[in-house]
This record gives C-alpha cells, structure tokens and sequence, in this order.
C-alpha cells in the first residue's frame, strides 16, 4: 500500500514540473507582432524538386516578412503536384513543365488554373575527362545540339568523333567509350534538356518523340540513370568518359567542392556560351519578349528553349533555359476555402515573385527578367474570391 | 475477486485479439489499396504486364518484367554470397568463441551495429566507395579474365547488377548473423555435450548436432535476410545504373522494383502512375510469395522431427 502511495506521489510531482515547464513556455513565448493586414493562414504547395532547396529559404524569408502565414512546402515530384493541384488538394501545385492539354481537361469542370512563371534553371552539359595528354578536360569543352543529340543517341560513342574533334580543335581528346549519365526519376532538368535535344536533332525528335521529364533514353553503349541530380554528379565523377545534363544551380553551389566540368553550348547565333547567371537571364528575357500567354490561358506550348533556338539575334544568350511553374485557381473560392487562405496565397505568390527572387543568387538560382515579373503580377490580379480581385 | 479476475482476463484477452486482427487487417487493407490504386493498369495491361519486358511511359508501353528481373538476379547474388558468410560469423562467434567470451561479445555488438546502419548510409559508401574499389580491383580483372563467361561479358562501369548485389550482401549479413548467432546460442549444451561424449570433433559437433537443431531458426534468419534483399531500396537504386535490362551480363546496369518506384512514383501520373502501383503490387506479392516458399520448405524439413515452427 505505501509503494502506491509514493508511485503516485511521483506521478503527481512529474505531472507538476512538465505542466510547468509548458506553461512557463506558453507564457513567456513573446506575442508575434505583425503589421501586415492579412489574417493568420497556412499556405500548402505541392509539386517539383528543383524549386525546393529555393522554397526553403522563401519560407524561412517569408515568415519573418509575415510571421502569422506558415507556408509549407512538400517536395513530391511535378507529376504528382499536378496530380494533387487537380484534386485541390493544395493551395498552389508546382511543377517543372507546363501542364498538358490531358492536364487540362483533367481540371475540375468550371475551374481555370493560372500558371505562374516562379523561378528557372539551366541545364549544362558535365563531364568528367581525362585527355590525351594526361591532364584532366577543363571547363569550356564545345558542343553543339546535335553532337549533345547524337551522344545520348549512341551514334557518337568515343570522345575522340570527328564531329567532337572539329568542334574542339586543339584539344587532345582520347579514344575513351563515351559513358552518357542521366536521371533516373521525373526532372524538370530532363524536360529542358530533352527539348533542346529535341529542336536540335529531327532523329531524336523521331526516335525519342517529345520532351518529357521522363524520357525514354535510347540505348547507348554505355549508360547510368542515377536519381536526383547529386545521384548524376556522383556517377560522372567516378567515370572517366561521363557526359550529364546537370542542373546549373547544382555546380554553382558547390563549386570547389565537386571535380565536375562542364562545357559551353552553342545558341542560334553560333556563339559557344558556358552558362552563367547573366546569359541564363539574358535567354529568359529573350524567350518570354518573344511573347508569353497570359495566365489564364493554356501555356502547354510554352518553351524558353523553343523561342530563343532560332532567335539569331540573341548573341549572349546560353541555349538550355528552363521555367519552373505555379499553378493556382483563378476562382479562390472553391471547397469552402477562407478569404485568408486565399489571401495568403496569392500574397505568398506575389512575395516570391517579386521580392524572394533576388534571395536565390546564393544557391545558383537565377532570378526572373522584369519582362516576365510583370507577366506574373498581370496573372496574380486575375485571382479572385467570390468575384472580387484579391490583389 | 472471481468475477474481477474473470473481467479483467476478458479484456485482456479482447485488447490482444483486436490487436492481432489489426495486424491482418492493416495487411488487407494494403493489398486491397494497391490493388485498387494498380486497377487501371491491371484493366489495360493483364497479364502481359507480367511478362511484359519495355518501359517506355510516354508511349504507355509498359511491362514489369525487367524489374522483376533486377530484384530477383540482385537478392540472388546476396543471398549466394551473404549466407555463407553470415553462417561462418555466426558460428564462429556461437561455437568457436565461447573461450573468449568478451571477444565474442564484442565482436556480436559489432554485428548488430551493422546491422542498424540507415540503408542510405550504405548507398552512399557504395557510391563513393564501393563502385570504385570494386570496378577497378573485382570487376575488371574479372571481365578481362573470365570475359568469355556470358556473367562477366560487359565491360564494368561500377553501377550494375554485382555492384549492387554485393551491397545488398553486405546489407544482409549482419542481420542473417545476428539472428543466426542468437539461434545458435539457443542450442541447450546437452546436445553438444552427447555429440563430444561420443567423439566428434568440434567441426562435427557443428555440422551434425548444433546445425540441425537451430535448422528452423536459421531458416528464419536466411527468410529475414532475404526479405531485406528484395525490398531494399535506396542504397541499390544509387549504385545499379537504373537502366531497364534483361540480361546474364552481371556488369550491365539494372533496374529493381523498389527502385523504379523511388525514382519515378513522383513524377508520374495516370496510367503511368497505375503501373507503377501496380509494380508496388508485384512487389508485395513476391516479398509474400518469398515467405510462404519459405515457410513451405521449412514445413517439409522440420516434418517428423520434434522442432516446431
């Protein structure tokens, strides 16, 4: 009987110190002043990769900006975003390529879906060489579209091709087996580059068809598929010979770290360009002046790559651009969603947009040209809620 | 006192049933949901899904049996080389060691240590690690030695089929030890003690006394290892090439089941998607269909004997 006694004793004295640890949190926790006019809200999105590592230090800026939204993010891939975006699950999808016309009419009867322009990346080609002459190949390796089309095709499979050698004249390339390196799940690095591949080549237009975040790669004499993009950098660094679509944001942030080169594409001018931040933004500007849809319209067809690939005019723009989307109803109002979800919504969208674009630069993101901004903030005034605007 | 007894026994016995049931339950509520999720890939495909061997998504050519392939020539490979081996660890530490008892516990921590490692710490020592000391010191002395032999007949790039069967092998026998060596300690002395008043030798003491007895447990312990091997995800999909191939060549790039769903489930949609669930189907069927073989073959050796499973 006194063992009872004192084993609730201890339960009662435990019950008091966690109950007031707790309320000595609750209570001292400082109140969250905030001098924004918008309700507090949690936003939720859903859809590509290639935005999150951004998405994250968006959230961490945004909820110092406006401390009462959360917005959560959950990195599941584009297909499965658009997925999720169809059955409103989510107040915002995202997702690497623009949704199909399949996509589309999937829609719930009656809804339009607004895509919105949010970030964008390149895709460079990576290698890792040893030359002829013992040293290692450096940046700045020329390839044209075709060449790139006729690697991954497997018709070109040593280094030393005549096509690789008169592109490359002085270089030392050896007689090593060409071992071509891509990703093994859904990225919208593939969508970009399988476009380029698909404009520059018609027997890779044929053999392969469209571009596809998850293309059928033809069969080369040598072939990894690895997954993410840290998956592909690893199988060019340990393979002499490898040649890879990487995503440019990869190599910037970890330059010095990785022993990856890459090399310089030509664009429709003739220019050999090795990406950078400036020509990459110079080719989004390029491509979104030779005309964007507007918001509420279909952007099936939209292409960076396909506008700027015969744009001879545009001389420092880098060939192998990409966007990366947002997808949001025009009308807030559906599954009794709250005016403050909306609100937050389209008030994150307009954040990102705008202000979170610059925050990018450090982890190789490149931010979006003024031309398609204002595109953006056209789209954004289009949402409304019940029939009035929200912004 | 009697009715407060009888109450309290009631319960209890109502709290493990529902308990139990849960467990099955929670099993037919997952067959059930992939199966419904897999449906529309069932309905277009049929059976020649199972035999089906391209895997093109954008042209909705889709067919499993690659991927069935990859799993099964993979968890073959580390059962071939991991169960030997697990056996020997084991038994050394249960029989060999029992004069160096610290020894032998040290060296049984160890194992279970491994054996509690994050798959995905194993992909990436095989990635960094693994895939070269093994491309340029095992594969390619094989392939330029024995290269007339169909296994060993690709040139070795590092992410194939032995690459990752040889880091599903290292995944496995620590749990097929671990298991082995508690089995082996379980055998009563009794037994080994009748063996060396008969004579035997310390090998056969092994072979014909201790071995037969711990039969179902070690069993068990080969079944667990190779369940491992089949579902293992992360760490083959970083060093398999993940390249749909049907093929002897040990040193060609593959594609496993539960790697193609790691890679491609996020991205999909519709059909593809279906088909993907449905690949998660055959998984779930041949991880089973690998139990109830087991279970089977385990009936028919311990029949007639006194050793119940």
């Amino acid at each position: 009987m006194k063992n009872t006694y004192i084993i609730i004793a201890a339960i009662v004295v435990i019950v008091i110190i966690i109950g007031g640890v707790f309320a000595y949190i609750y209570i001292s926790a400082p109140a969250k002043k905030s001098t924004s006019t918008l309700a507090a809200a949690t936003v939720n999105g859903a859809g590509g990769t290639l935005v999150y590592p951004l998405m994250t230090v968006w959230q961490g800026a945004y909820g110092s900006a406006e401390p009462q939204i959360t917005v959560n993010y959950n990195p599941v891939g584009s297909g499965t975003g658009i997925t999720d975006f169809t059955k409103q699950l989510e107040d915002f999808g995202e997702s690497d390529a623009p949704m199909t016309a399949v996509q589309y009419a999937a829609l719930p009867s009656g809804t339009t879906a607004l895509t919105i322009p949010i970030s964008a990346s390149a895709v460079v080609p990576a290698y890792n060489l040893k030359l002829a002459n013992g040293t290692v190949a450096q940046d700045g390796l020329k390839f044209t579209g075709a060449v790139l089309a006729d690697i991954f095709l497997g018709t070109i499979t040593k280094w030393n091709d005549p096509k690789i050698v008169a592109l490359n004249p002085g270089i030392p390339l050896p007689d090593t087996l060409i071992t071509t390196v891509h990703r093994s799940d859904g990225s919208g690095t593939m969508f970009a580059f399988t476009n380029f591949l698909y404009d520059s080549s018609s027997t890779w237009a044929s053999q392969v068809g469209k571009p596809s975040t998850s293309p059928a790669w033809p069969s080369a004499p040598a072939q990894i598929a690895a997954p993410k993009n840290a998956g592909v950098a690893a199988a060019i660094a340990e393979t002499n010979g490898a040649i890879g679509p990487l995503e440019i944001a990869y190599i910037l942030e970890n330059t010095g770290q990785t022993s990856l080169y890459y090399g310089s594409v030509q664009n429709a001018a003739g220019n050999y360009i090795l990406a950078t931040v400036t020509n990459i933004a110079a080719a989004l500007q390029a491509g979104a002046a030779a005309g964007l849809p507007a918001g509420n319209a279909a952007w099936t067809s939209v292409s960076i790559v396909n506008n700027i690939f015969n744009d001879t005019a545009a001389t420092t723009v880098y060939p192998i651009a990409t966007l990366t989307y947002a997808l949001v109803y025009q009308n807030q109002n559906y599954n009794s969603r709250s005016y403050a979800e909306s609100a937050a919504t389209v008030n994150f969208l307009s954040w990102i947009v705008n202000s979170g674009q610059s925050l990018g630069k450090g982890l190789g993101y490149v931010p979006l040209p003024a031309n398609i901004v204002s595109v953006d903030d056209a789209t954004l005034k289009l949402i409304t809620y019940s029939g009035t605007a929200i912004i | 006192m009697q009715s407060r007894l009888l109450r309290g026994d009631t319960i209890l016995k109502i709290l493990l049933a529902a308990a139990a049931l849960f467990i099955i339950g929670l099993l037919v509520a997952l067959a059930v949901e992939l199966y419904l999720g897999a449906s529309a890939s069932i309905y277009k495909f049929g059976p020649a899904f199972l035999i089906g061997s391209k895997w093109i998504p954008n042209e909705n050519i889709l067919g499993a049996l690659p991927f069935i392939y990859g799993t099964l020539l993979t968890s073959a490979i580390a059962i071939i080389i991991g169960l030997p081996i697990s056996l020997g660890v084991a038994i050394f530490i249960s029989e060999k060691l029992k004069s160096h008892q610290t020894f032998g516990y040290l060296l049984g921590t160890v194992v279970d240590l491994l054996a509690a490692v994050p798959s995905v710490i194993y992909g990436l020592w095989g990635i960094l690690i693994l895939i070269p000391l093994l491309r340029d010191y095992v594969e390619r002395p094989l392939h330029n030695s024995l290269g007339f032999i169909p296994l060993f007949s690709g040139t070795p790039y590092g992410f194939n089929f032995f690459t990752a069967g040889i880091i599903l092998a290292v995944m496995i026998i620590p749990t097929i030890s671990a298991v082995s060596r508690d089995v082996l300690n379980a055998v009563p002395n009794s037994q080994r003690e009748a063996m060396y008043s008969l004579g035997a030798t310390e090998w056969e003491v092994t072979q014909r006394s201790v071995l037969p007895y711990a039969r179902s447990g070690i069993f068990g312990a080969f079944v667990l290892g190779l369940g491992r091997a089949v579902g293992e995800t992360m760490a083959v999909t970083m060093v398999i090439g993940n390249i749909p191939a049907i093929t002897a060549n040990l040193f060609s790039p593959g594609y496993t089941l539960s790697s193609l769903i790691a890679n491609e489930f996020g991205e999909s949609s519709g059909l593809y998607e279906s088909a993907i669930i449905e690949i998660g189907l055959i998984l779930f069927l041949v991880a089973l269909l690998i139990n109830v073989f087991a279970r089977f073959l385990l009936w028919r050796m311990t029949r007639g004997t006194q050793v119940k499973v």
